[in-house]
């Protein structure tokens, strides 16, 4: 088992690597996606959205899986598996939203508020992406980190504006207020599971310095 | 030739506690399975206590002038207590229950040199000072080198791995270099072994106790005394094995208990004393105090109850 481990170069651990990296580029795909059905107001790119969270739920397994299977010390094991959760309740949690977007009428004056919040989401999720490499790479993640930290401030500023129009906005049915509510709420919150998943990726990094 | 079964039994007992030495932070961090890690140390001792183990086989018989019926009683005392205390999972000394045997021994007939034993017991307190310095000392200088040559994660995960099971090789090596004069380095001194046949029979008789009764010490030592991640039991495991080498060079068979306990607290020293548990460490030194005292008396009774 040893000399496996040692001739085979860490075939496992990149093996997991580079399903994490293909997960982490799904989620940038996924929010770019969401960001463009917004703009344009398109259902199917919504839909297309669900089938990305479908696509990721099948590498998360995968990743667990191989984790468990032997990749990496298994001191490191909870941590990394526990980052992958948390990716995929990133990618929940954009379903949901995507799932809210389509039962509801947008109101116009919201939509270049949710489509800044979507961009900054997109942005983040890349931000998310370098942290990863750099991490795999040994590098220091305090800058990327706090980068996520000051979109995640930027999406918290915007959620602020976005409440106090949406009390602006006349409800006649209960539902339909409901969902627009969920759908903000779902919105603003996706940075708040990406600024996690950065800080596992800082946890990772301190326990194997 | 049947006098040397005590020292088959002291030997088996010294290998199920201080088997735990080597390979209990790998095994608790989960990097070595139990099987693997005693399957090495049974190993390594073997080899080591063939190669090097006559460089601390006199000291120990010439502690006291001892006739092969008290080898065989000192062995026997010592491995009792080295059992008794195994069995509460207090990681113990073999080279303080072997010492206070023979001077037990030798008060009783009064041949007893205590111009050695303040040699051994000088060596005792420098092991676990000896540790900490290598602890420390290690863990600044491979942190340093590995933050510069290795900073990737996947490779940094291979050599914690490989330099884990590596310098558990390594500690199983000087163990058996070492302590294989505890178990019959008395014999040698009696005359009733040479030391080339000392030491492989205490080598196999090590090997045979890491083999069949090690889980529970090792278990202790790797969680009970502090918080490990791979580097520092890597650390811990290559401080213990270079103090132990350090002392076989000297000559005076020391306790890898006390070798891993100082790297342990080494390491502690350097994120802060909090980590180290109190309780654990007041458990353990009272064993070390208990060890030799009770080894001694035992020896007393036994020659003194036997039949002249």
């Amino acid at each position: 088992m040893f000399l496996e481990k040692i001739f085979s170069k860490g075939k496992k651990e990149n093996q997991v690597i580079g399903h994490i990296t293909k997960q982490i580029k799904l989620l940038c795909t996924a929010f770019g996606f969401f960001k463009t059905a917004l703009e344009t107001d398109n259902p199917s790119l919504m839909q297309q959205v669900m089938d990305i969270e479908r696509a990721a739920d099948t590498i998360r397994r995968d990743i667990i899986s191989r984790i468990y299977e032997g990749a990496f010390l298994p001191y490191l094991r909870p941590d990394l598996c526990k980052f992958v959760e948390v990716v995929d309740n990133i990618f929940d949690l954009l379903e949901d939203t995507a799932y809210r977007y389509l039962d509801l009428k947008l109101p116009e004056q919201l939509r270049s508020e949710c489509i800044q919040v979507a961009f900054l989401n997109r942005r983040i999720s890349e931000m998310l992406l370098i942290t990863f490499e750099s991490m795999i790479k040994g590098e220091d993640l305090r800058e990327k980190i706090l980068a996520i930290r000051i979109y995640e401030k930027k999406i918290d500023d915007i959620k602020f504006d976005l409440i106090r129009d949406a009390r602006k906005i006349e409800i006649t049915n209960f539902w339909d207020g409901e969902i627009l509510s969920q759908f903000l709420s779902c919105l603003t919150s996706i940075s708040d599971v990406i600024e996690d998943a950065s800080d596992y990726l800082q946890v990772i990094h301190l326990s194997m310095k | 030739m049947w006098k040397i079964i005590s020292g088959i039994f002291l030997g088996w007992s010294l290998g199920a506690n201080d088997s735990a030495n080597i390979f209990g932070t790998g095994v608790t961090t989960g990097i070595v399975k139990y099987r693997t890690a005693i399957l090495l140390t049974a190993i390594f001792v073997l080899i080591g206590s063939t190669i090097e183990g006559s460089k601390c086989m006199r000291i120990v018989g010439d502690l006291s002038r001892l006739v092969p019926i008290e080898a065989f009683l000192c062995a026997l005392a010592a491995a009792i207590t080295m059992t008794i205390l195994t069995y509460f999972a207090i990681p113990a000394s073999t080279s303080q229950a072997i010492v206070g045997a023979v001077i037990g021994a030798g008060i009783l007939s009064g041949s007893a040199d205590f111009s050695k034993l303040i040699k051994i017991v000088a060596c005792w307190i420098l092991t676990p000072i000896g540790g900490i310095i290598f602890g420390y000392l290690l863990y600044h200088g491979l942190k340093f080198i590995f933050d510069k040559t290795i900073p990737s994660l996947t490779y940094r995960n291979t050599i914690y791995t490989v330099g884990i099971l590596m310098a558990g090789c390594y500690g199983a090596y000087s163990l058996g270099a070492n302590n294989v004069a505890n178990v019959t380095g008395i014999y040698v001194g009696s005359g009733l072994l040479s030391c080339q046949m000392a030491a492989l029979i205490g080598g196999l008789s090590i090997a045979s106790g890491a083999l069949t009764y090690g889980k529970k010490v090792m278990l202790t030592v790797g969680k009970g005394i502090a918080p490990l991640d791979p580097f520092t039991a890597l650390v811990t495991v290559l401080a213990e094995a270079l103090t132990l080498h350090l002392f076989t060079q000297i000559g005076v068979p020391v306790s890898s208990s006390q070798a891993v306990v100082g790297a342990v607290v080494g390491v502690g020293i350097v994120g802060g004393v909090r980590t180290l548990n109190p309780k654990m460490l007041v458990k353990i030194a009272v064993g070390w105090l208990m060890t030799p005292f009770a080894a001694g008396l035992m020896t007393m009774l036994f020659i003194y109850v036997m039949p002249a």
